[in-house]
Order: C-alpha cells, then structure tokens, then sequence
C-alpha cells in the first residue's frame, strides 16, 4: 500500500460549546508507528474519539483502509479493523478476564480468528493465564491494562490506537509494558500511541506529531531525528 | 402447621410474582440506567393481550407464549420511543421518568378504551387444586412457583453462558468501551426492554390467572417491583430476586401474625431501617452497576 492507513484531514470536533481540535490534519500507517504527544487538554483523547467514532466531528474527513469512516458508527469502524484503546483501564470491571477476551472477539472479522489471537494474546501476557477467570476490578493496573490491550488484540486490528498506555503504572510494570507494545508492533500492526513518557515514544514511534491548542504544531517525519530536550522545549515553550 | 405451610406457600407465591417483576426492571436499570415506570403498564397489557387471543379461540398454551412475544416487542418500540431519543442528555434519569409515566399513562387509557372497564379473568395455568398439607392451594399457584425459578434460571443462563448475554452485561459496565469492541449498543438497549418487558408480561399473565384483571392492574405490582429493587439493590439482577422473596416471606409471616392491614406498614418500617443501615440495598456488593 502507497497511501496512509488512515488519513485526518482538516477535523473539526469539540464538546458542546467547546472546540477541542480545530482543522487538525494527520496521517498514520505509512511510516511505522505513530506518536501523538503535546500537554495535557489539547485535543490528543479528543482526536482518537472522533477517529474511532466515539465523537462525531462537526467537519473534516477521516479516510481508513480506502473507504470514508467520518460517519461511521464505532461498530462498523472496529469491523473494519481500527481498534481504539482508551484511556485509563476500567473497561469492564465486573467481567473475567476470559470475558473480556470474548468480547474483543465479537465483531464478525475476529470470531473466526478467536482461538489463534487468544494463544497471541497469552504468549504475549503469561500473567493473564493465571487470572484467567478473576474478576477484572480484582487485577492490578498494569494487569488491568494488559486486560484492555489483549481485548483489542481480540478484535484482530489492522491499526491498533493506544491512548496513553503506560498512564499511572509503576516503573518496572510500565518498562514491562512497554516492551509487550513493542512487540505488538514487530509482529506487523502499526500503531497510533499517545504517550507522555518522551523516551519510550520516541523508541517505538518512526512519524511524530505535537499537538497543541488543538492543532499540529510540528510533525516530524521518519528521518528527521530530534532529541529529547527538543521535545521538552516543545512541552515547555521556548 | 397450618400456619408454617400457609406461611412457606404464601412467601412462595408472593416472592415468585415480586420476583418475575422486579428483575426486569433491575434489568433496564443496570443496563440503560434509567427507570421504566412503564413496566406495570406491560405486565396489564400481557395479561389483556392474553385475554383477547383465548377469547378469539387460541389454546392458552400458544396464547401465553405469543403474548409474551408480542409484550417484547412492544418494549423495544417504547424503548425507541421515548427513552432512545433521550440518550445522552446530563438529566436522562429524570426526563425518562416523565416520558415513560406517560407513556405508561397512555397505554393504560388506550387499553381501558379498548376492553373497557369490566374485569376479566384468563384461564389459569393449570386448573384445579389440591390440598398441602392442612391448606388448598391451586394448581395454577403451584405452577407459577415453579414456572419463576425456571424463567429466571433461564435468564441467568442468557446472562452469564451465551455471547449475546455477555454483551448485555458488558454494555451495563461501560457503554463506551462497548462501543469500541464493536458493539451495537442501541439494539442492546432495545433487549433489555424487550426482555424485561416479556417478564412483565408473564407475570401479568400469571396474575391474570387467579385474579380479576383491570387496566389499572400494573400499578401496584410496579411499586412493590419498585420496593423490592431499592431493597435488595439496583446493581445487579441477583438482589433483587433475594429480595422479592425476601419480602413476599416477609409479608406471609407479618399477615399471619398482625393481620393483613399491619403488613405494608410494618414492610415499609422494616424498608427504611434496611436503608438506614444499608442505604445501598441489602444484596449490593461492593462495586458498580453491572448484571449477575
């Protein structure tokens, strides 16, 4: 494929009153992975809603995999393949973890695959074998948030969105973490990832964008190399 | 000993039609979060409906089922009706309050226009009685006692064994997260209606079997479902069904030994010390709305 995976052009979407992002325009699945970053508040969660069609944008156009999605329900957008990780791990507390899987696997393109991604899903987190059957509220965050990632490996995702998902965990759980994500990555499915932690974005991502007042602020295409305290100053201002 | 099995077979009896009624109003409220108080509305329009296709010739073991068919469906129209459109608003609790009051009001008129005041009766169950023990009871009586555990059990089944049932216990815990594994929240929301508006419906049928029916028969079963879901807790279906037999042993014993007039007084005064203690409900574990 020549063209991006998925392509935001010119998106407009807000609450209310509000406008969060304002003509924002980005692309992925092109070159690697990639990672959205910027301050807290300016439209990163509110991009990866409108895509996966949790939020109707007021205009622009999302484009994934060839066809038009900016209308598109959340259903018919996850069986198309564009699987959304929110933010935050209390998915579903009161299902078991085998529950949870089950349902990644309930759109109609995942059922056939159900038993292949499940193996998938526990080579890549033995832990949940062993809690296989406990109450989701019962596990620890970064369990939790293992629950959250291998329900959408479920659902057999085509471009995987991971919206911050090292938020709050300890730092030997995250580093944990953070290698299974690049390991998701390695076995063939491009990512979208937003994340604070500069480092680990940096080393996963290949195309990066800054977001801030709603908008791109600096995309930094595959090649072009940046370091950290460049992005500090970005966060900080200059 | 009469008064041990008048006591056991009215708690039964009682705790069965609580029971039948306040799981599907449970029902809606862990899955949509709003109140149906048109759900005495459906349990008078099951019992009608039933009435009318016996009277047109059918067998009741083929007008029951198709009442409570029909009931289902009338459930998922007035879910699309008056509660669907409003998904989404801040005061969505309140505002369904009001449309489904009213669209119970409605219906209530509509059926009192239709069949008109006269009461009437269905046939029960199964007919005749026998004697338990020192006291007569009917058959019918013993067939809902029995009928209950059955439907509930089959709806702990759905719940808990089957694909579809997961979903609706997933949509119940986190409506966002549903949408994002893909699935269709409008017509979950459309199920549980329906569902809770078939059990509805059989306990109208049930009722409808041994006493006169009027079209304003749902009113008191929906307070005492009403009671009956605070008392055992909203969060999940299992409270509730402890909680109607709680209560329908409750009312046997206090109407045996204080007489039938101390019963709702002495209920509602037994209400408010479990709400005192336990403002939660008596069978609400520590956790969220959700379905088990």
């Amino acid at each position: 494929m020549t063209g991006p995976m998925l392509s935001v052009s010119e998106l407009t979407a807000g609450y209310g009153r509000i406008t969060v992002l304002d003509k924002i325009s980005i692309e992925a699945g092109r070159f690697g992975n990639v990672g959205l970053f910027g301050p807290n508040g300016h439209g990163k969660t509110t991009l990866l809603r409108a895509v996966s069609g949790l939020l109707k944008p007021r205009q622009g156009r999302i484009v994934f995999d060839g066809e038009d999605i900016t209308e598109a329900t959340s259903r018919a957008i996850v069986k198309k393949g564009l699987i959304h990780v929110p933010q935050g791990n209390t998915l579903f507390p009161d299902l078991s973890i085998a529950d949870c899987m089950a349902l990644g696997a309930y759109s109609p393109r995942a059922r056939p695959l159900e038993d292949e991604n499940r193996e998938k899903v526990l080579a890549l987190f033995p832990k949940l074998r062993e809690r296989w059957r406990q109450r989701v509220a019962t596990l620890s965050g970064g369990e939790r948030q293992m629950v959250s990632i291998g329900t959408a490996l479920m659902s057999h995702p085509k471009l995987l969105i991971l919206d911050e998902p090292t938020l709050g965990l300890a730092p030997k759980i995250k580093d944990e973490l953070c290698r299974s994500v690049l390991e998701i990555s390695k076995s063939g499915v491009p990512l979208i990832v937003v994340e604070q932690d500069v480092e680990f974005l940096l080393e996963l991502s290949q195309h990066l964008y800054f977001l801030n007042h709603g908008q791109v602020e600096t995309e930094i295409k595959p090649g072009e190399s940046l370091g950290h305290s460049e992005i500090m100053a970005m966060y900080f201002g200059h | 000993m009469g008064g041990t099995a008048d006591i056991l077979f009215g708690g039964l009896f009682q705790g069965s039609l609580y029971a039948m009624m306040a799981v599907g109003l449970a029902l809606v409220w862990t899955t949509i979060g709003v109140f149906n108080f048109s759900h005495g509305v459906f349990m008078m329009l099951g019992a009608y409906f039933a009435w009318q296709l016996v009277t047109w010739g059918l067998p009741p073991f083929l007008a029951f089922p198709l009442s409570v068919l029909a009931m289902a469906g009338m459930g998922w129209v007035l879910q699309a009706s008056v509660v669907r459109p409003l998904i989404g608003r801040s005061n969505l609790v309140l505002v369904v309050v009001i449309t489904t009051l009213a669209a119970g009001s409605l219906i209530e008129n509509g059926a009192l226009e239709v069949w008109g005041p006269r009461s009437k009766q269905i046939p029960p169950l199964v007919s005749g009685n026998v004697m338990l023990g020192s006291i007569g009871v009917s058959l019918h009586q013993i067939a809902i006692i029995l009928v209950t555990p059955l439907a509930l059990g089959a709806l702990w089944l759905f719940l808990n064994r089957t694909r579809l049932g997961l979903a609706l216990r997933a949509v119940a815990q986190n409506e966002d997260a549903s949408r994002l594994v893909g699935l269709n929240v409008t017509m979950l929301y459309g199920l549980s209606f329906g569902i809770a508006a078939a059990l509805a419906a059989l306990a109208g049928i049930f009722l409808g079997g041994y006493r006169f029916m009027s079209p304003v028969m749902g009113v008191d079963p929906l307070l005492k479902a009403l009671i009956v879901v605070v008392f055992g807790g909203i969060s999940s279906i299992s409270g509730p069904i402890y909680a109607a037999y709680l209560i329908g042993f409750f009312e046997a014993i206090a109407s045996y030994y204080f007489g039938l007039y101390w019963t709702p007084a002495l209920l509602f005064a037994a209400l408010i010390l479990t709400l005192m203690v336990k403002p939660e409900g008596l069978f609400t574990p520590n956790r969220s709305r959700g379905l088990a």
